[in-house]
């Protein structure tokens, strides 16, 4: 890769990092694992002074249930989701997503923060964490705060980051015993971006009723959208085929695709109205079983 | 004199060092003091270049492009492009100017200083752009660079079923494993040229006529050569700029093509559409056909297109016995990079037309498709009307029908595609070799260049089996222009062919020497000696051969194409290497599966490129092919060592059969490569 020249930091702890961001501002920026940034830097797409890789900071590898919270350090590869027996027992919908994510090559480096904090609607964990009604740490010159998955990202390629801000923490309330996901992604070519991408999470009551839904969404807009109304629609409901139909046309119509090389708008939808169909039932499916 | 990195027996052709990491390509060429070149291209499909300032430029370098290699026609005149765009743009990634720096980082860094003024213009993007709108060039009628027909025109047969169909080819970029790359170097009145090729005499004849050089003021030396699929057998601009720039400069100029420029601007394949009309009975006998060619020839005539539209045209009925044929073929200019080969350089464009409209016939008459091939051959050779000679069709097709167990697949499975198709190697006009015997070794030279076939395997059995010394002495050297006077190429099927005719030629010249010298000849006697050979087999009778391929799918709900099985029955003449071949088919059928589901170049209303990254150009990755079966027949030729041409044969039947398949599973009439899931959603 022959990309214009920049300096390199290799910070070693989160002070230090957000003392350089704070320093350069906006010629800094952050890599983690480089799976997004190094294509756009080694095609001169974007070009930084400074690059700060946040990749040997320690402790921020981890993921644990604490309290109330499936925690997961935003360092964590999506290698090490894939393997990790606690996401393959207890959240499999995390493990679904990843393993779904370009190939091999790109998950042993790539991290979630980085796959979040790009602002990339084609990436695929904002809508896992937005359905999981998850929420993230943000870690800055004046400590830490929490935030909704749903408002970090603001558009495409924007996040609520403020300048020295590192988004540190992806944090998911533990499931209870009666609760199932599932992400379902349509893809054109194995290891491409999706056409559309589906995350789906329902928690259920003593009757069989949806008591909370989580719906995230990849691809379908300028960027990862929660399907408010669908989520509406389907909670205090048992699933049945017919009701996740209904629920598959409401959310296709909060989604807002754009015709490209990957497929036409209307393509886009009949898509997002399939997977969307089969990620209610079987998220209900895999909710049922206690 | 150039100090390289590489001792002579690094200049081998060792296949077996690139699965180990060993070969030497291009970029591992060091030589000290060399420049880095990077070239500036044109951001626009169409404008007038009204200032350039900066770098080496067409203000300074005026040459022209030469029209060699595969499917070469030196008599355009018109649409020559030039090395440098000089006045206008014709396509996204044309060449504008060249910088240099001592690194890359620097040469890259570098084009920034280039400052180029356009005024963009309304750019020819499609077929029907290029028929409607005036020409792109000045100095033409139209933008049609060729047009030619094959067969004669004929009233139409009074046949109870006459069907017509427009059927197409997307453009496929040739996508090696290795870009291309160069390395020039000029020193003491002579230029050394290494480079990534399929043809060292090409590039030379190209360099010699570009530059006005003399021909012995010029060698050209092959790299291991990672890939080519046809993109690598002529000359580019960017060989002219490093070789004049090292001219200029007095150093060693490199320059490594990146996977974008690749994409943007090494001529692509395919990009070619055929409207074609059958005349059949009801017993499925086609009693004629009528065909029109369009071939995308991007922006100049130094591709292969004026070649490709007469060629497809040729082959347009296949391996079929049909009595009239009458087709017209034409390549038209568009402001897209010029079209080049890719494996199979019209062979399966052809098999495309004509086998769709087979299984279109079928469906009419609601008969099998293989019935209706059958209805077709014949037990004895055929010329057809459009001026192909091919050997009996019937007894080789009735024994692939069978080795495929086509009529079990078809009983079982709903998605079963089956093809047949004749394969026209290019053995015109021959190929040379050279051959030394020194010290107890043998080594080998051929005039056209392996990129990954392994023709290794074949030099050293023929030598063994003409010469009788083991294979373990002979070495297969890299192409050479300062070792082979004169020589072809590799591509179009043809190097086991007449490559392999060459070296059987150079071995009994030897032999022969040896017996004058002797009395009689003997490894012992041979070895003691010293022998340097070299010969041009002249080759010219078309040894064309057949094939057949089988493919199952099923369809996902979303559209995605599962391969079920993907099987092939080719007659490889006598198989050389028994794994070489197999190796060689299944690469092809992975090839063949892109074209078909993955592989295409798109480009917008304005000729910008869309598909600017490999993924987005789609190679078939390992996800998306099944397990392949390989069958092969060994009918022998009439050559001394009995081969046949291969190589393109997988790319020729895979898309033909993998379609049909798709096509059963869906219900919908498919008449385009690409494939996408869009198409087939239900």
């Amino acid at each position: 890769m022959h990309p214009s020249s920049f300096e390199y930091f290799a910070p070693k702890s989160m002070e230090e990092a957000i003392g350089l961001l704070t320093k350069f501002g906006e010629d800094a920026k952050i890599m983690a694992g480089g799976q997004s940034l190094i294509p756009l830097l080694k095609l001169r797409m974007a070009s930084f002074p400074y690059v700060i890789d946040i990749s040997r900071i320690e402790g921020l590898d981890y993921i644990e249930e604490k309290g109330k919270f499936l925690e997961i350090g935003a360092l964590t590869t999506m290698i090490e989701i894939e393997d990790s027996e606690l996401i393959k027992e207890r959240y499999r919908i995390l493990r679904e997503a990843a393993v779904q994510i370009a190939d091999p090559l790109v998950r042993n480096r790539g991290t979630i923060g980085g796959n979040i904090s790009h602002g990339d609607p084609s990436n695929d964990m904002p809508a896992v964490i937005i359905a999981l009604d998850g929420k993230l740490e943000i870690t800055g010159k004046q400590g830490k705060k929490v935030i909704d998955a749903d408002s970090f990202i603001t558009d495409s390629f924007t996040t609520v980051l403020q300048e020295g801000e590192i988004m540190s923490k992806i944090m998911i309330p533990v499931f209870d015993g009666s609760s199932g996901g599932c992400y379902i992604k349509q893809k054109k070519n194995a290891g491409d971006f999706s056409v559309a991408a589906i995350a789906v999470h329902l928690s259920i009551d003593k009757e069989d009723r949806v008591r909370r839904a989580g719906i995230g969404l990849t691809s379908v807009g300028p960027r990862p959208l929660r399907a408010e109304k669908g989520e509406r629609f389907l909670e205090g409901k048992r699933i049945n085929d017919s009701v996740a139909r209904e629920a598959a046309n409401i959310i296709v119509s909060e989604s807002d695709p754009t015709s490209d090389f990957y497929g036409s708008a209307d393509y886009k939808k009949k898509v997002l109205n399939r997977i969307a169909v089969e990620a209610i039932n079987t998220s209900y499916e895999r909710a049922m079983v206690r | 004199m150039t100090t390289l990195n590489w001792k002579e027996g690094d200049l081998a052709y060792d296949s077996s060092l690139f699965v180990r990491g060993k070969g030497h390509f291009v970029d591992d060429l060091k030589i000290p003091g060399t420049l880095y070149m990077s070239v500036l291209r044109s951001p626009y499909a169409r404008a007038r270049i009204l200032s350039i300032k900066g770098g080496i430029n067409g203000s300074e370098l005026k040459a022209k492009m030469a029209s060699v290699g595969e499917g070469a026609d030196p008599s355009q005149t018109v649409s020559i492009q030039p090395v440098f765009a000089t006045g206008y743009v014709n396509y996204v990634g044309e060449p504008v100017a060249a910088v240099f720096g001592d690194d890359r980082y620097k040469a890259t860094d570098l084009l920034e200083n280039v400052e180029v003024d356009y005024e963009p213009m309304k750019p020819v993007v499609t077929i029907d752009d290029a028929l409607r709108l005036p020409p792109i060039h000045e100095g033409m009628k139209s933008n049609i660079l060729v047009q030619s027909s094959r067969g004669s025109d004929f009233k139409d047969p009074d046949s109870p079923i006459v069907l017509e169909d427009t059927l197409e080819n997307e453009r496929v970029a040739t996508n090696p494993i290795e870009p291309r790359g160069i390395v020039a170097s000029y020193s003491d009145g002579m230029l050394n040229v290494w480079v990534s090729t399929q043809s060292v005499h090409s590039i030379k004849d190209g360099l010699v006529e570009s530059l006005g050089l003399r021909p012995d003021a010029v060698r050209v030396m092959q790299t291991d050569t990672g890939g080519a699929f046809g993109s690598k057998g002529g000359l580019y601009p960017e060989y002219v700029i490093a070789s004049y720039a090292s001219m200029k400069y007095g150093r060693p100029v490199k320059w490594i093509e990146t996977r974008r420029e690749h994409l943007s601007s090494t001529n692509p394949g395919r990009g070619v559409r055929g409207k074609v009309k059958i005349f059949a009975e009801r017993d499925g006998r086609i009693m004629g056909l009528k065909g029109d060619v369009l071939v995308d020839a991007g922006a100049y005539g130094t591709g292969i297109a004026s070649f490709s539209a007469g060629f497809i045209a040729m082959m347009m009925t296949g391996p079929y016995s049909i009595e009239n044929g009458y087709v017209i073929g034409r390549s038209v200019l568009t402001n897209k990079v010029p079209q080049g080969p890719y494996r199979g350089a019209g062979r399966p464009e052809a098999s495309f037309f004509i086998e769709r409209m087979v299984d279109l016939l079928a469906d009419e008459l609601k008969m099998d498709p293989a019935d209706v091939r059958l209805a077709n051959m014949s037990d004895k050779p055929f010329t057809s009307p459009l001026g192909m000679k091919i050997e009996p069709a019937k007894p080789f097709f009735e024994s692939a029908v069978r080795e495929l167990e086509y009529r079990r697949e078809a009983k079982l499975t709903n998605g079963v595609g089956l093809s047949f198709f004749v394969l026209v190697p290019a053995v015109y006009p021959g190929e040379s070799a050279r051959i030394i015997v020194k010290d107890g070794m043998v080594k080998v030279w051929l005039g056209g260049n392996s990129h990954g076939q392994g023709h290794e395997n074949f030099a050293r059995k023929l030598v063994n089996e003409e010469l009788g010394v083991p294979e373990s002495i002979v070495t297969l050297f890299r192409g050479d222009t300062g070792m082979t006077l004169d020589g072809v190429g590799s591509w179009g099927s043809r190097s086991a062919i007449v490559g392999g005719a060459a070296i059987v030629a150079a071995c009994r010249k030897i032999k022969r020497k040896v017996e004058k010298e002797s009395g009689n000849y003997s490894p012992e006697l041979l070895l003691s000696g010293s022998y340097d050979e070299f010969v041009y087999e002249e080759q010219k009778i078309p040894l064309n051969s057949f094939g057949a391929n089988l493919a199952t799918v099923e369809i996902g709900k979303l559209g995605n194409v599962k391969i079920k099985k993907c099987a092939a029955y080719y007659d490889v003449g006598r198989a050389l290497n028994r794994d070489m071949v197999i190796g060689q088919i299944q690469g092809g059928m992975a090839q063949g599966i892109g074209q078909t589901l993955h592989e295409g170049l798109y480009y917008n209303d304005d000729g910008q490129l869309i598909t600017s990254s490999i993924s987005d150009a789609g190679v078939p990755l390992a996800e998306d092919l099944p397990n392949f079966t390989v069958k092969i027949a060994e009918h022998r030729s009439s050559l001394p060592h009995g081969a046949k041409g291969l190589g393109e044969s997988p790319t020729i039947g895979v898309p033909t059969a993998l379609i049909r398949a798709i096509e059963v599973a869906s219900g919908k009439r498919l008449r385009k490569t690409p494939v996408t899931p869009e198409e087939l959603i239900q």
